[in-house]
């Protein structure tokens, strides 16, 4: 869109545009309209690093290619409101195209522009129109209604065919007209005028680092990097905006530990075992209702586990465990209002900018490279579970394979923070993804041990409700399905594992990292 | 996968062109990626769009495979509905199908790679029986015969099973739909032969186009007459048209 897309004044009136294209083409107005457009994406801005916007106008809710300008998808919406979720949205090509990029993130509106277009055709001696063209003086629509000024563009559309046509008025436009072409589309200067990054905020760490850095430097990069998501992940999931929020909180925490624990000789050992504390604490905080989160919005899923008759009557154990989520909820949100939490991230903050300052004595890894500490760290680690998933087959207890998990997601931060910017792809890539596919599986018996345990807990409450006794039993069925899964899970193993901990790949390990 | 229309007859001036401009604009008004092909040497689809009748290569290069058809395709002033202009060459075309072994099957060929690119194709065929034609009922879905009350006898009605018999011989699977045109409502004598003939046949559509003037100031507007009359009479009538047709087709 940028590229045909300039930059315009005052000035830039149709006659003007008209005489400064010269012979052969003219240019006639077809119409002035003002319109109200609001503009949507998610939190971490995933449709515009799709390529894509989401504007709302005259009722009408369309998904468009940014370069192009090309509607891809549109629908009817007559008011979708602040926040909306494309899967709430009618089933049609729409919310399949928005839910391919979103998933279950919600979709905020971040600008509302108002705009007074004026559109005109560029017509040639036939009278035929060979380019559209638009003269835009938009702005932006704040909360209460107040109007700032964006700067007004004209915008190009081509029609097909008519390709040298439009090179000649864009040449028109530049050279005759000395209009610049557009630095930024017009979504991306009305986001950052209504005080939002375009790009959106992302919870993606990659931290760039040298291997000769040293470690304390290294870990406290990225440490700070993760408080960042924490902090920017806050607001959000008090909010409850959307799942994603409380989701990448929690990750952000979890790996934060995994490096606390994994680099631990880079820190002072005491502070370093309040702060452990501490964050462990976070952790337990955000738990429940994470894992409520997953239930209320993979119920659908699980449903389909039941015979269809059935699945009607589990609309009751639904409600359950929605009225637990917002209690969870609630305890939740009151637990990360506390001074705890606002202080606990502040020290931590003030504690990785001192980090490389602090005497050395008792943290030896300290000063040490940082490729050599991590790598050394993910060759233990591998060496660790490529250990206990020998000893672990079918008949072995459940905790085995949760343990394996933990150190699993233990290498796996381990890889992605360091691993990923200090060793070659070619050996850290397919590692990640043997780890992910074994991971998979141990996740899945993990959740279903989970959710069997926490089902067959719920028995009390579901049997005192209105159609409580079906529910029990379509539970019941549930249950036993979800024991055949973990079933399942387990048989899978063995051939995941394979792949992890093959001889080669081993060998491949020892080489890089050990 | 494009649904494919031609409209069709033996004879001219019985409002095929003007069925194909005023059908595919209303396609394209529905939000139909709508593509109109003119293969008609005389131009006048191309003509009514304000295009210019010029394919570069010719049809022969463009039947040979030999033109990347996407790049020949001009946007008309409607969103949404684009063009396929006629070349003078195409007076030729019978000619350049004759040349291969599978002549009739070519004209789909040439719409193949556009197949995904849009929700409908219209073909404005010539008044003619010849290979052209054969093409097109290789290439169509649907067959779209205008009949004028005025002539209708039973000669017309021959015309008309003489399409379907074509049609037959073809791939199979192709409807043919007939529909009046040009019809005087204030002739008695039109309305019996309608209803007489809808009666009999099922193949014969509800939807009557009225012989009026907005069909003949197409020619000094250039354009769809939903655009510069949509509150006449026939811009209704093509209306009712396009939504028997895409209920037929569509089911």
């Amino acid at each position: 869109m940028t590229g045909c897309e300039f930059l315009s004044t005052d000035a830039t009136t149709p006659s003007v545009v008209g005489e400064a294209l010269g012979d052969g083409l003219q240019v006639t107005d077809t119409g002035l309209r003002d319109s109200d457009r609001t503009y949507y994406d998610t939190f971490d801005g995933l449709l515009r690093g799709a390529g894509l916007l989401a504007a709302h106008e005259d009722g009408e809710l369309a998904l468009v290619d940014r370069d192009s300008g090309d509607v891809r998808q549109h629908a009817r919406i007559a008011t979708p409101g602040q926040r909306l979720f494309p899967r709430d949205l009618e089933p049609g090509p729409l919310r399949d195209a928005l839910l391919d990029v979103v998933e279950e993130r919600a979709l905020l509106a971040l600008a509302r522009v108002h705009a007074r277009r004026r559109a005109l055709s560029v017509l040639d001696d036939e009278r035929k129109t060979v380019v559209r063209m638009t003269l835009e003086e938009p702005a932006l629509v704040d909360s209460a209604g107040r109007l700032s000024i964006l700067r007004p563009r004209v915008r190009l559309a081509a029609v097909r065919g008519y390709d040298d046509e439009l090179g000649n008025v864009k040449s028109a436009l530049t050279r005759e007209l000395g209009l610049a072409a557009a630095d930024q589309p017009l979504v991306d200067e009305a986001v950052s005028a209504a005080g939002h990054d375009p790009a959106g905020i992302s919870s993606k760490i990659s931290v760039p680092l040298q291997f000769d850095e040293r470690s304390d430097v290294a870990a406290a990069k990225v440490l700070k990097r993760l408080l960042d998501v924490i902090e920017a992940n806050t607001d959000g999931t008090i909010a409850d905006i959307d799942s994603e929020f409380l989701h990448d909180y929690r990750v952000s925490v979890r790996r934060s530990r995994s490096v606390q624990r994994e680099l631990k000789k880079v820190f002072p050992p005491e502070p370093l075992a309040e702060f452990r504390a501490e964050f462990r604490w976070l952790q337990q905080i955000t738990g429940d209702a994470r894992d409520l989160d997953v239930y209320v919005l993979e119920f659908d899923a699980m449903r389909e586990l039941v015979p269809e008759a059935m699945r009607a009557d589990l609309d009751p154990l639904l409600e359950v465990l929605r009225g637990r989520r917002l209690a969870a909820r609630r305890q939740m949100v009151s637990d990360l209002r506390s001074q705890r939490v606002t202080s606990l991230l502040d020290r931590w903050a003030r504690f990785l900018d001192r980090l490389p300052s602090l005497d050395e004595g008792d943290r030896p890894d300290a000063p040490r490279p940082v490729g050599e500490v991590a790598g050394g760290r993910i060759h233990k680690v591998y060496r660790r579970m490529v250990k206990m998933g020998s000893a672990i087959d079918e008949s072995s207890p459940a905790e085995d394979y949760h343990e394996l998990r933990k150190r699993g997601k233990e290498l796996r931060y381990l890889l992605e923070l360091f691993g990923a910017p200090l060793y070659p792809d070619d050996v850290v890539k397919p590692m990640i993804k043997a780890l992910k596919a074994l991971q998979d599986v141990l996740g899945r018996h993990q959740d279903r041990e989970v959710q069997i345990a926490t089902l067959s807990s719920l028995r009390d409450e579901l049997a005192s409700v209105r159609g409580g006794t079906a529910a029990l039993m379509a539970t019941g069925a549930l249950v036993s399905r979800l024991k055949e899964d973990e079933q399942a899970a387990r048989e899978e193993f063995a051939a995941r594992f394979a792949v992890f901990a093959g001889k080669d790949q081993r060998k491949l390990v020892k080489a890089t990292f050990g | 996968m494009s649904r494919v229309l031609a409209t069709y007859n033996i004879k001219g001036g019985v409002g095929k062109t003007s069925a194909a401009v005023n059908l595919s604009y209303l396609a394209s008004r529905e939000r139909l990626r709508t593509l109109l092909w003119d293969l008609d040497p005389q131009g006048g689809s191309t003509y009514l769009f304000r295009v210019k009748p010029k394919v570069r290569g010719g049809g022969d290069k463009l039947v040979r495979l030999k033109s990347d058809v996407e790049k020949l395709i001009k946007g008309t002033d409607h969103q949404g509905l684009d063009l396929l202009p006629a070349d003078f060459s195409y007076r030729h075309m019978d000619l350049a199908l004759d040349r291969f072994k599978k002549p009739t099957r070519r004209l789909a060929r040439v719409l193949k790679p556009l197949e995904d690119e849009y929700d409908w194709v219209f073909l404005d065929c010539p008044p003619s029986i010849s290979l052209v034609s054969e093409s097109v009922f290789e290439a169509a879905d649907v067959v779209l015969v205008p009949i004028v009350p005025a002539t209708l006898s039973s000669r017309t009605i021959e015309q008309l099973d003489a399409v379907v018999a074509d049609v037959r011989k073809g791939k199979g699977g192709v409807q043919v739909l007939a529909f009046f045109s040009m019809v005087d409502r204030r002739k008695k004598l039109h309305h019996e032969v309608m209803e007489r003939l809808r009666a009999e046949r099922h193949d014969v559509l509800e939807a009557a186009i009225p012989a009026s003037a907005e069909v003949e100031r197409m020619g000094v507007k250039r354009d769809a007459i939903g655009v510069f009359a949509p509150r006449g009479r026939a811009a209704p009538a093509y209306e009712a048209l396009w939504a028997e047709v895409r209920q037929r087709v569509e089911g």
